[in-house]
């Protein structure tokens, strides 16, 4: 029952994919409107999912795995529909419409009630340290995003032949702004959601909490995105080498999420 | 319904004959209404324009199209038939209407997509409606040809790229910087078409401008013209890095911005983007130069070869417009069906007859005699004739209307006929 409102936000997320899959097919954006409106309807209902899932257990619904994907599909859309605002930017949403329906696809599918908390999760630095470091990974995307098409359309640029991509793709001005944007608002998150888990590994597991995997990727990964920031305000990196960070930064977050699966301690519920 | 399109166009004749076919706009009223008066035409318009001139027609009975025209043109314009008449063409019924569309939705033009069709067939549907040569079924095809029109234009890529080299300037400044607004362009020689240049870039936001020319007396004239800054030419690397935009046009023999120089741009500038456009034959700019991240260096060539891009481009959307243009022109032809009024006239009759048999079998006129029963009903039908009378009447007249169709389907509506 608790899951009714993610599947409505599931179906106006549908129109959405429908509407990237048409653009992708018939090499136009086609009505990007609806499907915008539709995003919109999706993210409120997809909030009223989250809070009742959060009342429902009374805690912050990132227990476990679906959980947390759910919030991560959430925390994308509502990204991308900032930068839309921000920047007009309309063909994101072909990379990001879908990506936001196969996440709360597979949330919604595998979502089963949370065992009981035990004490270590239970503290209530978890669920803000969960999500500020999910608000992190959502901007590290949108910047990923931006990065891919900006090379595109660079690379259209400088071969001087415009093809497909050259008429379809934003300048790229825009991609470039929009990814050091993306960066900007998500580097304070991504660093308070590792400050809270650094603090709260060394007081939970005790002095053997740097050398795990989990933690050591993390920080690598922060001191990547940090030079990502570093590199576009000091040394004035624009375009091309900011839009191959953005990329590496996001393989990066790959690996870091990934070794969930690899760290002794750092799993969330059910594995 | 003779629906007839009979012209000739950039496709079929040369300018010469174009030319001597054109009616000027002060002669177009006169003409269309010595066209309404031969015999057989019920109504017509007239496109004409330096690229085609075209007669489309709704004709009744036994006159043909082709000779028709030709002897309109042959007299109006007076020109010998012989001299233009292997260049004439006829459209007739779908193929018309197809034309008529795929005309207002520059589909049929020179360059496909060019804006300025649309607007020379709707001062050509204003004149027909003023000389009042226009009709229901021309009003509606005319009207509807504005909205496919429309629909191709924001529907399709078709007039979205650029098919001048300025424009196509303009176009990949846009694609590099996103809005030109506050950009600076520097102008190095102070040729025309880079004034050109700069102009189209003003136009589209850019702000300052810098001149540089060897003559300097040439760059103030023309930085006064743009309001603009002079830069002496001794000066031209000291300027340059500010500029977003270089155009550089200069008769030198040799490249004078090197790849070294773009390093020093760039690390002056923060590596915020550089455009060069060259249109120097000799090069001014070494290519070399495009090799740099940021910096995008495009000479004649390139532009052309983009204007190229976008012309083959422009085609793979006339594919999409076509289609959609084919869909529209079947609408069309459901719609049309409607001026041919015996079906409604048929409806019509039988509801009223309709409703009087009922009425007549539920009064009981068992009562009366037969005389008295014949009274009544031959009362009856002459009322309802009487009273089909007056909608029948002005039916009939609808074809001649400019908004025929309109009132054929409220009439419908009124007196709820079923299709």
């Amino acid at each position: 029952m608790s899951l009714l409102w993610l599947w409505v936000a599931l179906g106006f997320y549908s129109l959405g994919l429908a509407h990237a899959v048409t653009t992708v097919v018939l090499r136009r954006q086609s009505w990007f409107r609806a499907a915008l409106w539709a995003f919109a309807l999706g993210l409120l209902f997809h909030f009223v999912s989250l809070v009742e899932l959060g009342l429902a257990a009374g805690r912050f619904p990132v227990a476990n795995i679906a959980e947390a994907t759910s919030l991560f599909a959430f925390l994308i859309t509502l990204g991308f529909l900032l930068g839309y605002w921000a920047y007009g930017v309309t063909s994101l949403s072909v990379f990001a419409f879908p990506i936001v329906f196969v996440m709360t696809l597979a949330s919604a599918l595998s979502h089963r009630p949370a065992p009981v908390v035990p004490p270590v999760l239970a503290a209530n630095w978890i669920p803000i340290h969960v999500s500020f470091s999910l608000a992190g990974y959502a901007a590290l995307l949108l910047a990923f995003l931006a990065g891919v098409m900006y090379l595109i359309q660079e690379r259209e640029l400088k071969r001087k032949k415009p093809r497909a991509f050259y008429y379809r793709l934003p300048p790229l001005e825009t991609t470039d702004r929009l990814g050091s944007v993306a960066l900007a608002i998500g580097f304070p998150f991504i660093t308070l959601g590792l400050l809270l888990g650094a603090v709260g590994a060394a007081r939970e597991w005790g002095p053997d909490w740097l050398t795990d995997p989990k933690v050591a990727l993390s920080f690598l990964l922060w001191v990547i995105y940090m030079l990502l920031i570093l590199s576009r305000v000091s040394a004035g990196w624009h375009g091309r080498k900011a839009a191959i960070f953005a990329i590496v930064g996001m393989v990066m977050a790959l690996v870091s999420w990934s070794a969930n699966y690899l760290s002794t301690h750092h799993t969330f519920l059910g594995h | 319904m003779e629906l007839s399109v009979v012209g000739l166009s950039h496709h079929t004749a040369p300018v010469e004959v174009r030319e001597r076919l054109h009616f000027p706009e002060s002669e177009l009223l006169h003409a269309l209404e010595a066209l309404r008066r031969r015999e057989g035409v019920a109504e017509a318009v007239l496109f004409s324009t330096c690229n085609r001139t075209e007669a489309v027609l709704r004709l009744e009975g036994e006159a043909q199209a082709m000779p028709l025209v030709a002897e309109f043109l042959a007299d109006t314009r007076r020109v010998d038939r012989g001299e233009f008449e292997r260049f004439l063409y006829l459209r007739s019924q779908r193929e018309a209407i197809r034309h008529i569309f795929r005309v207002a939705s520059s589909l049929d033009s020179m360059v496909v997509g060019e804006p300025q069709v649309l607007g020379q067939v709707k001062a050509a549907y204003a004149s027909a409606r003023a000389a009042g040569t226009l009709g229901g079924v021309l009003d509606e095809v005319l009207t509807h040809a504005f909205v496919v029109a429309k629909k191709v234009r924001t529907e399709t890529g078709i007039a979205s790229s650029a098919v001048s080299v300025g424009h196509a300037a303009v176009e990949l400044a846009r694609k590099i910087f996103g809005s030109l607004e506050g950009r600076t362009v520097f102008l190095i020689g102070a040729g025309k078409m880079s004034e050109l240049a700069a102009k189209h870039l003003r136009r589209s936001g850019a702000q300052a401008i810098l001149v540089t020319n060897r003559t300097y007396g040439r760059a103030q004239e023309l930085a006064e013209q743009l309001g603009g800054q002079a830069i002496r030419f001794d000066d031209l690397l000291a300027y340059a890095g500010q500029a977003d935009i270089v155009i550089s046009s200069t008769g030198a023999p040799h490249f004078i911005l090197r790849k070294q120089h773009g390093e020093e741009f760039m690390a002056q500038r923060r590596n915020r983007p550089m455009f060069f456009i060259d249109i120097a034959v000799p090069r001014d700019v070494d290519p070399a130069l495009n090799e740099l991240d940021n910096i995008f260096v495009y000479d004649i060539d390139d532009l052309h070869q983009v204007v190229n891009a976008n012309l083959r481009e422009r085609q793979r959307e006339a594919v999409r417009a076509e289609e959609i243009v084919e869909r529209e022109v079947e609408r069309m032809l459901a719609r049309l069906k409607r001026l041919e009024l015996t079906p409604t006239i048929l409806a019509l009759q039988e509801k009223f007859y309709g409703l009087r048999n009922e009425e007549l079998a539920r009064a009981g006129l068992r009562d009366l005699t037969p005389a008295q029963r014949a009274e009544v009903e031959e009362m009856t039908r002459s009322l309802v004739n009487k009273l089909l009378h007056m909608p029948l009447a002005q039916l009939k007249r609808l074809p001649q209307e400019p908004d025929g169709l309109k009132l054929v389907e409220f009439i419908r509506k009124t007196f709820q006929l079923k299709d």
